[in-house]
């Protein structure tokens, strides 16, 4: 599903942030990446789903090689992979439906797939009974809840999280795993970049270590250290 | 990917309305410009209509000393009527009698004037439409006739005609810059207006970047924004040079005081394509002020 062949990413002012990665993602899979920060984590992720592009080396999502696609099949890209953040980037003027809501409406879907839609996944995350409520009024959990099911209502192949549980108290970030693990199940593609060495130990799933730009463990079923 | 105009009309509504004064000072910029713009092109276009009336007719006036003899009178119009430069049929005598006319009809709202005056010292004179419509020749032809024997004087009609237009290219001139430098005023308003409303929306364009929404999704609300300020601006610069310059200029060219005006006329046609010229002109510097707006500040 994703593939990274001898990967390197330089910031400028000879910041490197990815080097010579190469690693392959099978479909279905949950991976954690963990690392350090500055280990470049978020760069694997804005890699992805072409946020950045790589100097060397080249990457495939879904068999296909995003380093020469056109700018205007980006967002065909993206909507086939859900992105989720520590800051939940949820819109503060809207209310909890309009935000997923419009995660929809921007893609063209019509009304009526909307209308359907929404609930559902707000159902799904457990937020059936706040669809009118406004971010601010959520606590954290069920900020990162509105997010999930943002990311997650267009069906993507592929889902990002970037410290979705970085905010949260582990209690919180506990209900947070367990909604990710259930929209893994259902086949989609789960790569999580975390800190919380709690959660990588307790799933006990792929762990890919990186440590100043390089991978120095892949490890199945593994822990955080 | 079809977009949806009911979703293009919210956004745009909400970004006009989030930024008042900004969007009223540009909409105020686009009028001020247009509106001198049109005014210069239609004063243009009135002074070309005064001038093509000129020169369908009379060229120079041949007048006659009142005291002119008959044989001086035929000398000269036999002169005038075999002279190779003037049309056929193009020598009209004006006698003392329609002078008078004349006279009164111009003067009719001063009849003291009229009474002072009578038909025999009103000189009586020759209308000439000459071949060539080039100054030049018209004016050595008109010179001929300065020194023959019972000529009070010869007038050049074009004369005024020309110093009016140049005087009025002058000032369409001055117009056309100022209206361009503030036109160019109004198009870096209209950027920076556009550049604001991105900036205020940041969060949610990025949002819309990361579901995967095509970039002239997120662009056209931006450029349709782009647009309707200059529309607005357009309309009401349109609606004043209906409304307001174009009854001036009609005033004008009715005014006794002012006859430099006279012929001054802006046909509906004129105007018409003048309101559309303003239109297409406003579309353009909306469209290009918000494209470039959001080709640099949008990086999708």
């Amino acid at each position: 599903m994703i593939k990274l062949e001898h990967v390197s990413k330089i910031y400028k002012g000879d910041v490197t942030a990815l080097n010579d990665a190469t690693v392959e993602v099978e479909k279905g899979e949950f991976v954690f990446l963990v690392g350090a920060s500055g280990s470049g984590k978020s760069t694997f992720l804005r890699l992805v789903n072409k946020q950045d592009s790589p100097e060397r080396g080249r990457i495939f999502v879904a068999g296909k090689d995003i380093a020469t696609l056109s700018s205007w099949k980006v967002p065909m890209l993206r909507r086939n992979i859900g992105s989720v953040f520590q800051d939940f980037k949820l819109l503060t003027n809207k209310t909890v439906y309009e935000n997923v809501a419009f995660a929809l409406e921007v893609i063209g879907r019509p009304r009526h797939v909307v209308k359907t839609q929404v609930p559902a996944i707000l159902e799904l995350v457990g937020l059936g009974k706040k669809m009118g409520n406004f971010p601010n009024e959520l606590s954290g959990g069920e900020q990162q809840r509105v997010s999930i099911a943002r990311a997650f209502v267009n069906r993507p192949l592929i889902l990002l999280a970037d410290e979705p549980t970085g905010n949260l108290d582990p209690a919180t970030s506990v209900g947070i795993m367990r909604l990710l693990d259930r929209i893994n199940r259902t086949g989609t593609t789960v790569v999580m970049a975390t800190h919380d060495r709690s959660i990588v130990d307790s799933m006990r799933r792929r762990v890919i270590e990186l440590d100043r730009g390089s991978i120095i463990r892949d490890q199945s079923r593994g822990v955080y250290e | 990917m079809a977009l949806k105009i009911d979703y293009v009309a919210r956004e745009t509504a909400a970004n006009l309305t989030r930024n008042v004064t900004l969007t009223l000072a540009s909409v105020l910029t686009v009028v001020v410009s247009l509106t001198l713009a049109g005014s210069a092109f239609m004063l243009n276009q009135g002074v070309n209509n005064a001038n093509d009336r000129f020169k369908g007719g009379i060229e120079f006036i041949v007048y006659l000393q009142p005291t002119a003899t008959q044989d001086q009178k035929a000398s000269i119009q036999r002169a005038l009527e075999s002279n190779p430069e003037v049309k056929d049929n193009g020598v009209t005598y004006v006698d003392q009698d329609a002078t008078y006319q004349e006279f009164k009809r111009l003067f009719g709202d001063s009849p003291q004037l009229v009474e002072t005056v009578t038909a025999d010292i009103l000189p009586p004179s020759f209308k000439v439409a000459p071949k060539v419509q080039d100054p030049d020749v018209v004016q050595a032809l008109g010179n001929q006739f300065r020194d023959k024997p019972g000529v009070y004087d010869v007038v050049f009609a074009f004369e005024v005609v020309r110093r009016i237009q140049e005087t009025f290219n002058k000032i369409s001139v001055r117009f056309l810059i100022a209206s361009g430098l503030l036109l160019l005023a109004a198009l870096m308003l209209i950027l920076n207006t556009i550049r604001v409303a991105m900036f205020a929306r940041r969060r949610e364009i990025e949002v819309m970047k990361l579901v995967g929404a095509t970039n002239w999704f997120i662009r056209v609300p931006f450029i349709v924004e782009g647009v309707i300020q200059t529309l607005i601006g357009a309309a009401v610069a349109i609606a004043s040079m209906t409304y307001l310059i174009r009854p001036f200029i009609d005033e004008l060219s009715r005014d006794k005081v002012l006859p430099i005006f006279q012929g001054f006329e802006v046909t509906d046609s004129n105007l018409l394509f003048t309101n559309l010229t303003v239109l297409a002109v406003a579309v353009g510097i909306g469209a290009i002020g918000s494209a470039v707006a959001v080709s640099r500040f949008l990086d999708v």
